[in-house]
């Protein structure tokens, strides 16, 4: 229903109050994060705290300033981020093609699915180690490390999402002639978009986490080697400047996956 | 119209399955013909392969023994278009895109169809609709919607699986009375199977009663309402309906109790 050109006062009086409350839940979260920063800030200034260890937000913010002056914190920056960007495409290529694989041959389908549930319930960082002495250190290494936390369990999830289509809509595709390749591009695939999404929703944090993996063991640029190098050279304000960049890219990235959930959830129902 | 040359001859159909709990006989003995124009419906105790004999029908199951023959005048095979019990409009597609299914599966997106599609919706009343999502439809808008996207694909024989029990009493009554005159109006021969022995009365010219598994053709009943000058839009209420549905429901209640 649409809101009543002429509304009740009692119902005006609902409107108002739940726009406040929205909005004092908006402030009070800038509250929290401007105080806990005061807070920092002070603990810090004050000695409270041993800013060596802790740092504080004015150390971080000024030499932000200057590391982006110099141009080495976005090569930093950019190395992450298309170091997770290729993770990401290449687990969700992979995965696509491997799930479209196993539904058309159920049987190597079958044949697989023990071992990618194995392979997805190991811890992956423990496959790092192994991925470093095969290709050594640099870009292709972080990017295996990348792919190697989510790339199971989206071919696991995707072939799953893939099997349980409803025969009766598969069947409908017989009844009107269709032969294997359209039960897929008519019916499986398209009816799995949104578990696709939700999927590449899952995938692109998890090849930031295998990326920030791979760059503190193989990585010679990026954030995870910055907040590797800087804890081991003891500089805290380098690795918690990574850090606080990290969660701007984890935010945004989930704040545009969100919106393309959003626009494809609406045109699926 | 109806004539009586038969168009589908079921001669001596068998069918038999193989599960891991043992092979089951589903069809011991199919034996009925379909003339052109006709309205058969298939009823029978639950779980007696009624959808099977269609699945047969259409060849996405072959008989285990008997055949099935075709008798028409062109050379090629008779097209046979299939309403399933659910109509699966598919979501992400509008009604429009929903009946194009076939066709596209098909390949035959000729300008003839589309326009045979169009007058179809214009002449059923929905082409109001044709923009819609499926999910805004009601039931019985969404069954009509699945029957022309059969009748795009221009079928010689519909098979109709109980395209009606998942819709609410009222719906049904009302959709089936619809199917039902879009299925003469395009002079279609259609087999239905149903277990709803006034739904079977109330459409087909023939029932053919079904035993319980393994199956057999128990009884084939005549429906004669045009004989006897009652118009198939007031048959409920007549009392030869009752009478026909009586004898169809006494042969079916025999059948659940003999052993």
């Amino acid at each position: 229903m649409k809101t009543q050109i002429n509304s009740s006062e009692g119902q005006k009086n609902y409107m108002r109050k739940a726009r406040l409350h929205r909005l004092f839940i908006f402030w009070s979260r800038i509250l929290v994060f401007a105080g806990f920063l005061a807070l920092w800030q002070t603990a810090s200034s004050l000695k409270w705290i041993d800013s060596f260890y802790f740092s504080s937000p004015f150390a971080i913010a000024k030499l932000f300033v200057h590391d982006i002056r110099d141009m080495s914190l976005l090569s930093h920056i950019g190395v992450t981020l298309w170091e997770s960007g290729l993770s990401f495409l290449l687990i969700i290529v992979f995965s696509v093609a491997a799930a479209t694989f196993f539904w058309f041959y159920p049987s190597i389908g079958k044949m697989f699915e023990p071992f990618l549930i194995v392979l997805n319930s190991l811890p992956k960082s423990a496959l790092a180690p192994l991925i470093i002495v095969w290709l050594g250190t640099g870009p292709r290494t972080v990017i295996l490390c990348g792919m190697s936390v989510g790339i199971f369990g989206c071919i696991l999830n995707l072939y799953q999402a893939f099997e349980q289509t409803d025969a009766e809509r598969l069947k409908l595709i017989e009844t009107l002639g269709g032969n294997k390749l359209q039960k897929f591009t008519k019916i499986v695939f398209p009816q799995n978009i949104p578990t696709f999404i939700s999927l590449a929703k899952v995938n692109i944090g998890l090849a930031l986490v295998g990326v920030i993996i791979g760059e503190f063991l193989a990585g010679r640029q990026g954030l995870g080697y910055l907040i590797i190098y800087g804890s081991q050279v003891f500089k805290l304000d380098m690795v918690i400047l990574s850090i606080v960049i990290l969660c701007v890219i984890a935010m945004l990235l989930y704040g545009i996956l969100n919106l393309l959930n959003r626009k494809v959830i609406a045109r699926w129902q | 119209m109806k004539s009586d040359k038969p168009f589908v001859h079921l001669d001596h159909v068998k069918f038999s399955y193989y599960s891991s709990q043992g092979e089951v006989e589903a069809l011991r003995d199919i034996d009925f013909s379909v003339e052109k124009g006709s309205f058969t419906a298939i009823v029978g105790p639950s779980g007696c392969g009624k959808s099977t004999i269609l699945s047969l029908i259409s060849g996405l199951l072959k008989p285990t023994g008997g055949y099935i023959t075709f008798y028409s005048e062109e050379f090629a095979p008779p097209k046979i278009g299939y309403m399933l019990q659910h109509d699966h409009l598919l979501e992400w597609r509008d009604v429009y895109k929903n009946i194009l299914l076939g066709l596209e599966i098909k390949k035959q997106k000729t300008p003839q169809n589309l326009g045979l599609i169009d007058s179809l919706l214009e002449k059923y009343n929905l082409s109001d609709v044709k923009h819609q999502k499926p999910s805004q439809l009601s039931g019985g808008m969404r069954q009509r919607i699945a029957l022309i996207r059969t009748l795009a694909l221009r079928p010689d024989l519909l098979l109709l699986d109980e395209p009606f029990s998942a819709l609410d009493y009222q719906t049904r009554l009302s959709v089936s009375k619809d199917v039902y005159d879009i299925i003469k109006s395009e002079e279609k021969t259609a087999i239905l199977v149903t277990h709803d022995i006034s739904e079977a009365a109330a459409m087909a010219d023939t029932v053919i009663l079904l035993t319980k598994p393994p199956c057999r053709v128990k009884d084939i009943i005549p429906i004669e309402f045009e004989k006897h000058g009652i118009s198939r839009d007031e048959v409920r209420n007549s009392k030869l309906f009752q009478q026909y549905f009586d004898k169809i429901w006494r042969e079916l209640q025999n059948e659940n109790t003999n052993q």
